[in-house]
């Protein structure tokens, strides 16, 4: 299974007698139903660690590029147009600020790593804390309340899985409780973020900018809003697309379809 | 209105400083300039006019390792390319076209291992990236077990190893042209260039012909000579290569404490005292 393809459902489950296991690329598993699956008798498997450095390498490079305004500027220094560079073109400072880290499973963990060699402050808010050396290796400190990371953090980046509890987890109420100068990346789900309220809070300014590399749909109808902001940068759920991590999974992805199919313990999989 | 200038703060090469503007200024005491830079400068004139001169050296170097980074993560990830394709009305790609390269694991080699250099071996090690670098003098040992950089004496060296080879030097007659057909030719295919020093380091028609022919993979360049290119140049028409206007210090907290490191020294020199960055000529 890549990239979420073929569905599967109730049709196709039963099309497919003799189908015995599911390898679903990457770590989420939010579009799989594992109840109707595990009723056929379906095994399912995915590929949750690979995935984890070059998600984390991603939200950085959307929070360096976003700060700085890489997009931006290239397209400054390449236009037709341009006869000088202006002096005043300013960007936001990364060494020194304050990012909010939602979710701090493993993607979230080595975001922080990365983020502390920036020194940023960085806070984070998790179903649960983690441990107290986990916590003084990156310097994080745990926000219980996900009201006080939002309203403290000059970068807020979404590093959670979708559930039902995660489900627009930043809404409108977020969003204003954010900075004005704040910038928001996610790295997760598109379904996390309430996305008509957050093309409402970067038109009226509630919210300086946005770093997505997922949306929902992926990918947006051509005319919607959020591709036309020009300060928004999207990227096509690249989170793991780099050639090396591809590879492995793909790698893995075969190991738990033969133990499935010779009756073995799959390696990762999903209960 | 010349007799009543003592200082000058240099924002961005503006004013020029030559003769006949030293001569309008006879009581200029100072000129303090924005950024750590100084290649644009005659040293020697402004010292036999007897005005001293500063640059702003702390201020700068953790947004400009921040600009080598960014280049350095937005190039491996190729987040140009894709943002595009992402807004694009047809938004038709190929998988292959979308793949990066991992970062972690990777070879940084970093020429020049000054006070930017070191902090761009900080932030590199974070992400799992072995670091080679090249320096007109070693590190301590213990600044470079922090980072776990290993010295190349050779320049040869560390370009023939590394993924992604980032130039933070200041521009000196030794540095000039630092980066040539001999030292592409010796990086591998698949490499990186990342410049965050300055234009003139490297020769843009060799690395013109480099990424025009696959001597090396990409390019990241924050600086170019001139600034901005000629809009025919050939730079900007590369697929593999990102140019942004000099935005190294370009933030609002940078712009700020580099005013601020340059109005300390405009006061000390006008109260007789001794400036806190002097830039001497050499």
């Amino acid at each position: 299974m890549w990239y979420h393809k073929p569905a599967i459902n109730e049709e196709l489950l039963q099309s497919l007698p003799n189908l015995k296991v599911v390898a679903s690329s990457g770590v989420g598993i939010d579009h799989l139903d594992l109840k109707l699956l595990s009723s056929y008798g379906v095994k399912v498997a995915n590929t949750p660690f690979i995935v984890s450095t070059d998600t984390a390498d991603l939200g950085m490079a959307l929070l360096l590029a976003s700060s700085r305004r890489l997009v931006e500027g290239h397209e400054m220094a390449v236009s037709p147009d341009t006869e000088y560079f202006p002096a005043d073109w300013l960007g936001v400072q990364v060494s020194g600020a304050t990012l909010g880290i939602v979710g701090m499973g493993a993607i979230g963990y080595k975001v922080a790593e990365r983020a502390k060699a920036f020194e940023m402050k960085i806070l984070y808010h998790n179903r649960n804390q983690r441990k107290k050396e986990e916590e003084s290796a990156v310097g994080a400190v745990y926000c219980k309340k996900i009201d006080d990371l939002l309203q403290q953090s000059d970068f807020v980046l979404l590093a959670v899985n979708l559930t039902p509890q995660t489900h627009k987890l930043i809404g409108k109420r977020e969003l204003e409780l954010m900075k004005p100068t704040a910038t928001l990346i996610n790295i997760s789900r598109g379904l996390v973020v309430d996305q008509d309220a957050l093309v409402e809070a970067l038109q009226n300014k509630v919210i300086k900018a946005a770093a997505l590399d997922v949306t929902y749909p992926e990918p947006l109808p051509r005319d919607h809003p959020l591709l036309k902001l020009k300060n928004v940068i999207i990227t096509p759920h690249i989170g793991s697309a780099t050639k090396k991590t591809r590879w492995v999974m793909m790698e893995e992805m075969a190991e738990s379809i033969e133990a499935g199919l010779a009756g073995l313990p799959i390696p990762r999989e999903v209960l | 209105v010349g007799k009543k200038v003592q200082a000058i703060y240099l924002w961005w090469h503006k004013p020029v400083i030559n003769k006949e503007l030293l001569q309008s200024l006879p009581n200029l005491k100072v000129i303090a300039n924005s950024g750590v830079g100084m290649d644009h400068l005659d040293l020697k004139l402004v010292a036999s006019f007897g005005v001293k001169m500063a640059n702003a050296p702390h201020a700068v170097s953790s947004s400009t390792a921040d600009t080598g980074m960014a280049l350095l993560l937005a190039s491996a990830r190729r987040l140009v390319e894709v943002h595009n394709i992402s807004i694009s009305p047809s938004m038709e790609y190929c998988e292959a076209d979308i793949l990066g390269v991992k970062i972690a694991g990777a070879t940084l080699g970093i020429i020049g291992m000054g006070s930017i250099g070191y902090k761009i071996a900080l932030r590199a090690k974070a992400f799992e990236m072995n670091i080679l670098y090249h320096n007109r003098t070693r590190r301590k040992a213990q600044e470079e077990q922090a980072v776990s950089a290993t010295y190349c004496k050779k320049i040869d060296s560390l370009l023939q190893q590394a993924d992604f080879v980032m130039v933070v030097v200041s521009l000196t007659p030794q540095t000039h042209k630092l980066i040539g057909k001999r030292e592409l030719e010796l990086m591998k295919p698949t490499a990186t260039l990342i410049n965050i020093s300055r234009g003139a380091v490297v020769d843009q028609e060799a690395l013109v012909a480099a990424l025009q022919t696959g001597v090396i993979g990409a390019a990241a360049l924050d600086v170019t000579s001139p600034e901005p290119l000629p809009r025919d140049h050939p730079l900007l028409k590369l697929k593999n290569i990102i140019i942004t206007p000099h935005l190294g210090i370009k933030t609002d907290k940078a712009s700020y404490m580099i005013t601020e490191e340059a109005v300390e020294n405009i006061l000390a020199a006008l109260n007789g005292l001794p400036l806190p960055s002097e830039v001497l000529p050499s």
